[in-house]
Protein backbone atom coordinates (compact mmCIF):
# COMPACT_ATOMS: atom_id res chain seq x y z
CA UNK A 1 0.00 0.00 0.00
CA UNK A 2 1.05 3.53 -1.07
CA UNK A 3 -0.16 6.26 0.87
CA UNK A 4 1.30 8.70 -1.41
CA UNK A 5 0.59 7.71 -4.85
CA UNK A 6 4.01 8.66 -7.50
CA UNK A 7 5.71 10.54 -4.40
CA UNK A 8 9.09 9.61 -3.55
CA UNK A 9 8.69 5.93 -4.25
CA UNK A 10 10.88 3.57 -7.15
CA UNK A 11 10.60 -0.15 -6.97
CA UNK A 12 12.63 -2.42 -7.82
CA UNK A 13 13.79 -6.12 -7.55
CA UNK A 14 16.78 -6.88 -5.91
CA UNK A 15 19.34 -9.32 -7.79
CA UNK A 16 21.14 -11.01 -5.22
CA UNK A 17 17.46 -12.18 -3.07
CA UNK A 18 14.66 -11.60 -6.03
CA UNK A 19 13.06 -10.17 -2.64
CA UNK A 20 11.29 -6.86 -4.55
CA UNK A 21 12.70 -3.33 -3.10
CA UNK A 22 11.04 -0.06 -2.73
CA UNK A 23 13.43 2.77 -2.61
CA UNK A 24 12.00 5.38 -0.93
CA UNK A 25 12.74 9.56 -1.71
CA UNK A 26 11.31 12.13 0.80
CA UNK A 27 8.03 12.56 1.11
CA UNK A 28 7.59 8.46 0.39
CA UNK A 29 5.72 6.20 2.40
CA UNK A 30 4.88 2.28 1.69
CA UNK A 31 3.47 -0.03 3.86
CA UNK A 32 3.21 -4.22 2.59
CA UNK A 33 2.64 -7.61 3.95
CA UNK A 34 4.81 -8.85 1.66
CA UNK A 35 8.25 -10.12 1.79
CA UNK A 36 10.03 -7.15 0.32
CA UNK A 37 12.74 -4.19 1.50
CA UNK A 38 11.64 -0.85 1.79
CA UNK A 39 15.10 1.17 1.33
CA UNK A 40 16.00 4.51 2.22
CA UNK A 41 19.31 7.05 2.49
CA UNK A 42 18.75 9.22 5.11
CA UNK A 43 20.83 12.47 6.20
CA UNK A 44 18.72 15.64 8.28
CA UNK A 45 15.65 13.75 7.24
CA UNK A 46 14.00 11.30 9.41
CA UNK A 47 12.32 7.85 8.69
CA UNK A 48 10.26 5.62 10.89
CA UNK A 49 9.60 2.01 10.30
CA UNK A 50 6.39 0.99 11.69
CA UNK A 51 5.58 -3.05 12.39
CA UNK A 52 2.66 -5.18 13.56
CA UNK A 53 4.84 -8.21 15.59
CA UNK A 54 1.43 -10.11 15.73
CA UNK A 55 -0.01 -9.68 11.81
CA UNK A 56 4.12 -9.50 10.71
CA UNK A 57 2.96 -6.27 8.44
CA UNK A 58 5.19 -2.91 8.34
CA UNK A 59 6.09 -0.01 6.89
CA UNK A 60 8.19 3.09 6.43
CA UNK A 61 8.00 6.80 5.40
CA UNK A 62 10.80 9.39 4.57
CA UNK A 63 10.01 13.12 5.82
CA UNK A 64 12.42 16.00 5.88
CA UNK A 65 10.69 18.61 8.54
CA UNK A 66 8.30 18.34 11.60
CA UNK A 67 6.01 20.72 9.80
CA UNK A 68 5.11 23.17 7.10
CA UNK A 69 4.96 26.99 8.12
CA UNK A 70 5.25 30.49 6.22
CA UNK A 71 3.48 31.26 2.87
CA UNK A 72 4.54 30.31 -0.51
CA UNK A 73 4.95 27.35 -2.91
CA UNK A 74 5.40 24.43 -0.93
CA UNK A 75 6.32 20.10 -1.84
CA UNK A 76 3.97 17.40 -1.73
CA UNK A 77 2.51 17.54 2.30
CA UNK A 78 4.12 14.00 3.21
CA UNK A 79 7.33 15.74 3.41
CA UNK A 80 5.84 17.37 6.68
CA UNK A 81 6.29 15.09 9.80
CA UNK A 82 2.91 14.80 11.32
CA UNK A 83 0.93 13.90 7.53
CA UNK A 84 3.83 11.39 6.89
CA UNK A 85 3.17 10.21 10.00
CA UNK A 86 -1.01 9.57 9.73
CA UNK A 87 -0.57 8.03 6.16
CA UNK A 88 2.38 5.75 7.50
CA UNK A 89 0.02 4.47 10.35
CA UNK A 90 -3.36 4.53 7.55
CA UNK A 91 -0.99 2.28 5.58
CA UNK A 92 0.17 -0.39 7.72
CA UNK A 93 -3.43 -0.07 8.84
CA UNK A 94 -4.71 -1.09 5.52
CA UNK A 95 -2.49 -4.30 5.36
CA UNK A 96 -3.36 -5.55 8.42
CA UNK A 97 -1.64 -4.12 11.34
CA UNK A 98 -3.33 -3.17 14.44
CA UNK A 99 -2.54 0.34 15.70
CA UNK A 100 -2.72 -0.95 18.83
CA UNK A 101 0.23 -3.35 18.67
CA UNK A 102 2.68 -0.80 16.48
CA UNK A 103 6.07 -0.84 17.59
CA UNK A 104 8.35 2.08 15.99
CA UNK A 105 11.97 2.10 14.89
CA UNK A 106 13.15 5.59 14.34
CA UNK A 107 16.54 6.79 12.18
CA UNK A 108 17.77 9.75 10.69
CA UNK A 109 18.53 13.22 11.78
CA UNK A 110 22.12 13.82 10.89
CA UNK A 111 23.97 17.09 10.89
CA UNK A 112 24.95 16.49 7.25
CA UNK A 113 25.38 19.77 7.06
CA UNK A 114 28.85 21.59 8.37
CA UNK A 115 27.22 22.66 11.64
CA UNK A 116 27.01 21.99 14.87
CA UNK A 117 24.55 19.91 16.57
CA UNK A 118 21.64 22.81 18.28
CA UNK A 119 18.66 22.48 19.37
CA UNK A 120 17.92 25.09 16.69
CA UNK A 121 18.54 23.09 13.91
CA UNK A 122 16.82 21.10 11.71
CA UNK A 123 17.76 17.48 12.30
CA UNK A 124 17.09 18.03 16.17
CA UNK A 125 13.91 19.23 16.13
CA UNK A 126 12.70 16.33 14.25
CA UNK A 127 14.48 14.16 16.14
CA UNK A 128 12.20 15.98 19.06
CA UNK A 129 9.04 16.02 16.94
CA UNK A 130 9.12 12.09 16.35
CA UNK A 131 9.91 11.31 19.67
CA UNK A 132 6.89 13.46 21.07
CA UNK A 133 4.64 12.01 18.42
CA UNK A 134 5.17 8.60 18.91
CA UNK A 135 4.91 9.24 22.67
CA UNK A 136 1.47 11.09 22.51
CA UNK A 137 0.39 8.68 20.06
CA UNK A 138 1.46 5.94 22.73
CA UNK A 139 3.71 3.92 20.23
CA UNK A 140 7.16 2.26 21.80
CA UNK A 141 9.95 3.07 20.29
CA UNK A 142 11.91 -0.60 19.83
CA UNK A 143 14.59 0.74 18.10
CA UNK A 144 16.63 4.13 16.95
CA UNK A 145 19.77 5.46 15.33
CA UNK A 146 19.28 9.19 15.01
CA UNK A 147 21.25 12.50 15.30
CA UNK A 148 25.12 12.53 14.83
CA UNK A 149 26.92 13.33 11.30
CA UNK A 150 26.41 10.28 9.28
CA UNK A 151 24.00 9.80 6.39
CA UNK A 152 22.75 6.36 6.88
CA UNK A 153 20.90 3.98 4.51
CA UNK A 154 18.07 1.99 5.95
CA UNK A 155 16.76 -1.62 5.13
CA UNK A 156 13.93 -2.31 6.41
CA UNK A 157 11.93 -5.56 6.09
CA UNK A 158 8.15 -5.20 7.17
CA UNK A 159 7.53 -8.80 7.13
CA UNK A 160 9.85 -9.57 9.39
CA UNK A 161 10.23 -6.15 11.27
CA UNK A 162 14.11 -6.06 11.06
CA UNK A 163 15.64 -2.93 10.28
CA UNK A 164 19.01 -2.85 9.02
CA UNK A 165 21.03 0.85 9.32
CA UNK A 166 24.74 1.45 7.70
CA UNK A 167 26.21 4.97 8.43
CA UNK A 168 27.67 6.78 5.46
CA UNK A 169 31.45 7.88 5.73
CA UNK A 170 31.55 9.40 2.20
CA UNK A 171 31.79 13.26 1.85
CA UNK A 172 30.51 12.94 -1.62
CA UNK A 173 27.29 10.94 -0.46
CA UNK A 174 26.47 13.44 2.52
CA UNK A 175 27.06 16.47 -0.22
CA UNK A 176 24.67 14.80 -2.73
CA UNK A 177 22.34 14.47 0.40
CA UNK A 178 22.43 18.29 1.77
CA UNK A 179 21.49 19.22 -2.30
CA UNK A 180 18.60 17.00 -2.06
CA UNK A 181 17.02 17.76 1.52
CA UNK A 182 18.02 21.64 1.85
CA UNK A 183 14.56 22.81 2.67
CA UNK A 184 12.61 25.32 1.06
CA UNK A 185 12.96 29.06 2.16
CA UNK A 186 9.76 28.87 2.46
CA UNK A 187 7.62 25.17 2.47
CA UNK A 188 3.32 24.66 3.26
CA UNK A 189 2.10 21.85 3.05
CA UNK A 190 -0.30 21.07 -0.07
CA UNK A 191 -3.35 20.52 1.36
CA UNK A 192 -6.07 17.98 0.35
CA UNK A 193 -9.34 17.78 -1.58
CA UNK A 194 -12.72 19.09 -0.33
CA UNK A 195 -15.68 17.24 -1.77
CA UNK A 196 -18.80 17.96 -0.67
CA UNK A 197 -21.68 15.34 -1.50
CA UNK A 198 -25.80 15.79 -2.77
CA UNK B 1 -23.47 30.03 15.76
CA UNK B 2 -21.41 27.65 18.12
CA UNK B 3 -22.50 23.59 17.53
CA UNK B 4 -21.30 20.63 19.13
CA UNK B 5 -18.63 18.41 16.88
CA UNK B 6 -17.85 14.78 17.67
CA UNK B 7 -14.09 14.28 16.21
CA UNK B 8 -13.48 10.53 15.83
CA UNK B 9 -9.55 9.96 14.87
CA UNK B 10 -7.46 7.66 16.33
CA UNK B 11 -4.49 10.42 16.24
CA UNK B 12 -4.66 12.15 19.33
CA UNK B 13 -2.34 14.51 17.26
CA UNK B 14 -4.71 14.98 14.79
CA UNK B 15 -7.65 15.43 16.89
CA UNK B 16 -5.81 18.67 18.83
CA UNK B 17 -4.84 20.29 15.67
CA UNK B 18 -9.24 19.81 14.03
CA UNK B 19 -9.98 20.68 17.95
CA UNK B 20 -7.99 23.91 17.42
CA UNK B 21 -9.52 24.87 13.74
CA UNK B 22 -13.06 24.60 15.15
CA UNK B 23 -12.48 26.23 18.81
CA UNK B 24 -11.50 29.34 16.32
CA UNK B 25 -15.41 29.36 15.34
CA UNK B 26 -16.26 28.81 19.25
CA UNK B 27 -17.98 25.16 18.90
CA UNK B 28 -18.22 22.95 21.61
CA UNK B 29 -15.62 20.27 20.51
CA UNK B 30 -15.92 16.24 21.96
CA UNK B 31 -13.34 13.74 21.28
CA UNK B 32 -13.54 9.87 20.22
CA UNK B 33 -10.71 7.67 19.15
CA UNK B 34 -12.55 5.39 16.91
CA UNK B 35 -15.78 4.03 16.26
CA UNK B 36 -17.23 2.70 18.87
CA UNK B 37 -16.13 4.70 21.21
CA UNK B 38 -17.89 7.62 19.05
CA UNK B 39 -21.11 5.59 19.76
CA UNK B 40 -21.07 5.62 22.95
CA UNK B 41 -20.06 9.18 22.98
CA UNK B 42 -23.09 10.07 21.24
CA UNK B 43 -25.34 7.27 23.44
CA UNK B 44 -24.44 9.85 25.70
CA UNK B 45 -25.18 13.40 24.33
CA UNK B 46 -26.39 14.28 20.60
CA UNK B 47 -23.47 15.84 17.91
CA UNK B 48 -24.92 18.58 15.40
CA UNK B 49 -22.36 16.80 13.26
CA UNK B 50 -19.45 14.26 13.13
CA UNK B 51 -16.08 14.26 11.80
CA UNK B 52 -13.93 10.85 11.28
CA UNK B 53 -11.37 9.37 9.84
CA UNK B 54 -11.81 6.12 7.25
CA UNK B 55 -8.70 3.43 9.14
CA UNK B 56 -9.42 3.48 12.78
CA UNK B 57 -9.11 0.11 15.35
CA UNK B 58 -12.36 -1.53 16.39
CA UNK B 59 -14.59 0.43 14.04
CA UNK B 60 -13.85 2.76 11.13
CA UNK B 61 -14.95 5.23 10.19
CA UNK B 62 -16.94 4.03 6.93
CA UNK B 63 -18.87 1.38 9.55
CA UNK B 64 -19.68 4.51 11.85
CA UNK B 65 -21.43 6.26 8.83
CA UNK B 66 -23.33 3.13 8.03
CA UNK B 67 -24.40 2.33 11.98
CA UNK B 68 -25.42 6.27 12.19
CA UNK B 69 -27.38 6.19 9.09
CA UNK B 70 -29.31 2.94 10.01
CA UNK B 71 -30.06 4.50 13.67
CA UNK B 72 -33.14 6.53 13.32
CA UNK B 73 -32.67 9.01 16.51
CA UNK B 74 -29.07 9.91 14.16
CA UNK B 75 -30.07 9.49 11.20
CA UNK B 76 -29.58 13.38 10.00
CA UNK B 77 -26.42 13.97 11.32
CA UNK B 78 -24.04 15.80 9.11
CA UNK B 79 -20.61 13.43 8.66
CA UNK B 80 -17.91 14.58 6.91
CA UNK B 81 -15.07 11.74 6.77
CA UNK B 82 -11.49 13.58 6.68
CA UNK B 83 -8.73 10.86 5.63
CA UNK B 84 -5.46 10.39 4.33
CA UNK B 85 -7.50 8.18 1.65
CA UNK B 86 -7.29 10.15 -2.04
CA UNK B 87 -9.13 6.70 -3.84
CA UNK B 88 -11.86 7.13 -5.46
CA UNK B 89 -13.40 4.30 -5.14
CA UNK B 90 -12.96 4.34 -1.31
CA UNK B 91 -14.57 7.60 -1.75
CA UNK B 92 -17.79 6.48 -3.67
CA UNK B 93 -18.16 3.89 -0.60
CA UNK B 94 -17.88 6.99 1.51
CA UNK B 95 -20.37 8.62 -0.05
CA UNK B 96 -23.03 4.95 0.01
CA UNK B 97 -22.22 4.91 3.22
CA UNK B 98 -24.62 8.52 3.46
CA UNK B 99 -21.10 10.15 4.24
CA UNK B 100 -22.14 14.37 3.48
CA UNK B 101 -18.78 15.04 2.14
CA UNK B 102 -15.17 14.07 1.91
CA UNK B 103 -11.88 16.35 3.15
CA UNK B 104 -8.26 14.76 2.38
CA UNK B 105 -5.99 15.09 4.97
CA UNK B 106 -3.74 17.37 5.40
CA UNK B 107 -6.42 19.66 6.41
CA UNK B 108 -6.04 23.97 5.42
CA UNK B 109 -7.66 25.30 8.91
CA UNK B 110 -9.81 27.99 7.08
CA UNK B 111 -11.24 25.21 4.47
CA UNK B 112 -12.16 23.20 7.06
CA UNK B 113 -13.62 25.60 8.77
CA UNK B 114 -15.97 26.62 5.77
CA UNK B 115 -17.01 23.25 5.07
CA UNK B 116 -17.96 22.72 8.79
CA UNK B 117 -19.90 25.97 8.33
CA UNK B 118 -21.77 24.73 5.17
CA UNK B 119 -22.61 21.76 6.17
CA UNK B 120 -24.00 22.98 9.65
CA UNK B 121 -25.84 25.41 7.61
CA UNK B 122 -27.49 23.24 4.97
CA UNK B 123 -28.21 20.51 8.05
CA UNK B 124 -30.46 23.60 9.94
CA UNK B 125 -32.42 25.02 6.65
Amino acid sequence: VTAAPNAGIMPALSKQTREREVVLYIGGVHASEQPIVIKTLLGSCISVCLYDPVEHVGGMNHFMLPRGGGTGLGPDATRFGVHAMDCLIGAVMKVGGDRRRLVAKCFGGAHVLDVRESVASVPQQNIEFIRTFLQDEGFRIAAEDMGGYHPRHVHFHPRAGRAFVKRVESSATASRLVAQERPPEIAVPQYGDVTLFE
Amino acid sequence: VSSTILIVDDSRTVRAMVRTALEEDHHQVVEAADGVAALAVLAGAPADLVITDVNMPEMDGLSLCRKLRADGRRRGVPILILTTETSSAVKQMGREAGATGWLVKPFHPEQLRQAVLHVLRRASS
